[in-house]
């Protein structure tokens, strides 16, 4: 049996549904990320893991033991809260000691744990500063170790680099990863940045309006969203949506028929021939050339260049093509090969298309 | 600054009027408690320090003196107890309620103090309580009658730390409530609890009203005794009332250190090691 068994759990707010028949199970030492946009129940269900709420049926199992209505100082969870949370009348050293004193350890042992831990998050000269002294990097740090001190059975980490500078946020999820990496303790994450999930986590949750859309590694994720709104919510997808007119070959007719697209042949009979479906492909993967000159991959269409973004090592081309606008990434070396409102050609291959049954072209759901 | 300049004398004016208006009647009352004579004369007849002797070696100085300070920690211990428990419990679990203490809590404004003590009488006065005219039923009533006092600075300071945050993450840390609420919750709304204390402290300790109809007599408190004196020697009375006034303006002093140190504590940088000694101390906590 998994560590940590969060069992068809259920909470509501005066009617309104929070978090709706969540399953999940979680191995020891695993990074799970709880991912999806505000209101989506990813921190009501953190806190009914902390103990902070109770859930209106169903069960918290923790190593065996049924947890669900324990109250929080008995759960042993060491916790992480988007606004650091220190003692303001206590010093850094004397935040990360709390819980040792609360659970009654000899001074020498608090002394020595203290200490390591603060050198863990590279703050140990920092022991005699209050939070109002600190950054808020500084201070995340010092909640870090905090929580960290009492040997937490399972570490929660709620939105804990929102409220940082994006320099920070990058730096400190890493030495957050290696921090859990190092200590071998059961995590769970919430945030609601999709790239800090997709970066951090053994295996991403995805959540929205209450309800877990997909649960898998990051790359299953990413590479194999499971519903529409996973697609759409993690990173950005461009859409066809189209006919299937024969599902051995892979062949779908989009925009009534002037574009036919191949995709992997359909065995799994989750679309009937004749039935309607959407062709997703990342911007990553479609490849962007002069008219003519790229004959490789299966799919190949004409559009027009509309906007060129310089994102980084990439850049993001805006094309269209019959009023549909199609988005395509290229190394930010190549940018200058393509004139804007010139017409390009761009081609994808057929794994790199991930097919949806039914759903209309449009973000509605974000 | 600048602009007050560029309006002209009329702000001054205002600024000067109503400093006179506030001081006038203290500057005169330490003037007449140092007067040999000044009934006759513009200016006092000559100056002396004998009826602060006269107020200090009436034998009933020191117990008037004891009884307001008793009263007075009384209260303020009382109402400590009472109320701070209750704001942080609304504050954190019922935040539904917030309102209702609120206006509860500003009642004690909108009735009169002799209204408030013939009601107490009557109630308390009655089985099983048969507390009538006692010091424990004068602390009672002074509980409620400065309610305003405590409630208000404890409720800002609350809302000024976020408490529900600051109780979660001692929770997680196996932290028991009493524990939370002596080592975390207290010593971060300590400022609130000093200055509504201070408030209320000053306020008993010049309470007249409430204590002459509740107990009278039986209980003489240092109030009762400069309204003695009133009727009897003016200037024994000033010295009274001076020696009343320095207690309150010492207390509003430690008021405005106190709120200047909260606010620096909470706005961020600027932290002297006197603050850092203060806080540790308040704390409790130190390594």
């Amino acid at each position: 049996m998994s560590y940590l068994v969060l069992k068809n759990l259920n909470k509501a707010y005066e009617g309104t549904i929070a978090v709706n028949d969540f399953n999940l199970q979680v191995e020891k030492g695993e990074f799970i990320s709880l991912l999806g946009p505000s209101g989506c129940g990813k921190t009501t269900t953190l806190r009914m893991i902390a103990g902070f709420e109770t859930p209106d049926n169903g069960h918290i199992q923790l190593d065996g033991e049924d947890i669900t209505s324990a109250s929080p100082n008995q759960r042993g969870m060491g916790m992480v809260f988007q606004s650091y949370a220190l003692f303001p009348n206590m010093t850094a050293w004397n935040n990360v000691a709390f819980g040792l004193r609360v659970s009654k350890q000899p001074s020498t042992v608090v002394n020595k744990r203290v200490n390591e831990l603060l050198d863990l998050v590279g703050l140990a000269d920092d022991g005699h500063k209050y939070a109002a002294e600190m950054s808020g990097g500084q201070q995340q740090r010092v909640a870090l170790a905090r929580a960290l001190a009492i040997e937490p059975r399972v570490l929660l980490l709620d939105e804990p680099l929102s409220a940082l500078d994006a320099v920070v946020r990058v730096s400190l999820r890493h030495e957050i990863r290696r921090i859990q990496t190092a200590l071998g303790i059961t995590t769970i994450y919430v945030t609601h940045d999709q790239e800090e999930a997709l970066s951090i986590s053994d295996r991403v949750v995805v959540m929205r309006q209450a309800v877990i859309e997909q649960i898998g590694t990051p790359e299953e994720i990413y590479v194999q969203p499971q519903t529409h709104f996973v697609a759409t919510f993690v990173g950005t997808i461009n859409q066809f949506p189209g006919i299937l007119k024969d599902s051995k070959l892979g062949l779908v007719a989009c925009h009534s028929g002037d574009l036919n697209l191949f995709v992997p042949p359909i065995t799994d009979g989750k679309v009937q021939d004749g039935g309607a479906l959407t062709i997703m492909v990342r911007p990553e993967e479609i490849r962007v050339n002069k008219i003519g000159t790229d004959h490789d991959l299966s799919n190949s269409l004409d559009a027009n260049l509309k906007t060129i973004t310089l994102l980084g090592p990439v850049t993001r081309l805006t094309l269209e093509y019959h009023g549909q606008s199609i988005f395509a990434d290229i190394r930010t070396v190549d940018r200058h090969r393509f004139d804007l409102n010139k017409p390009v050609q761009l081609s994808f291959s057929r794994e790199a298309c991930s097919i949806m049954p039914k759903v209309e072209l449009s973000n509605g759901d974000n | 600054m600048a602009t007050m300049k560029k309006k002209g004398p009329l702000p001054g004016l205002f600024i000067g009027g109503f400093l006179f208006y506030m001081l006038l009647p203290i500057v005169a009352t330490y003037a007449f408690s140092i007067a040999t004579r000044w009934d006759r004369t513009i200016l006092p007849e000559g100056l002396t320090l004998d009826w602060y002797k006269v107020a200090f070696m009436d034998r009933w100085f020191l117990i008037v003196f004891k009884n307001s300070l008793v009263l007075s920690f009384s209260t303020v211990i009382a109402s400590i107890l009472i109320i701070v428990p209750t704001a942080y419990w609304v504050h954190l679990r019922v935040p539904r309620a917030r309102p209702i203490l609120d206006l509860i809590s500003t009642l004690p404004f909108a009735i009169p103090g002799v209204v408030l003590s013939l009601g107490l009488i009557r109630l308390y006065a009655q089985p099983p309580l048969m507390l009538a005219r006692t010091p424990a039923m004068l602390v009672a009533a002074y509980v409620i009658f400065t309610m305003p006092f405590m409630y208000r600075p404890v409720v800002n300071s609350l809302k000024a730390v976020n408490i529900k945050v600051l109780t979660e993450a001692a929770q997680s840390l196996g932290s028991s409530w009493l524990r939370t609420l002596r080592q975390v919750i207290l010593p971060n709304i300590m400022p609130g609890i000093i200055s509504g204390g201070l408030l209320v402290f000053a306020t008993i300790f010049g309470e007249f009203t409430i204590a002459t109809f509740l107990v009278g007599a039986r209980y003489k408190t240092f109030p009762m005794q400069l309204v003695y004196y009133t009727r009897r020697d003016g200037r024994i009375a000033s010295a009274y009332s001076v020696i009343s006034f320095t207690i309150a303006w010492v207390s509003s002093l430690i008021i405005l250190w106190v709120a200047a140190w909260g606010a620096k504590r909470t706005s961020g940088s600027g932290h002297s090691i006197k603050d850092k000694d203060l806080q540790i101390n308040i704390a409790g906590d130190q390594k």
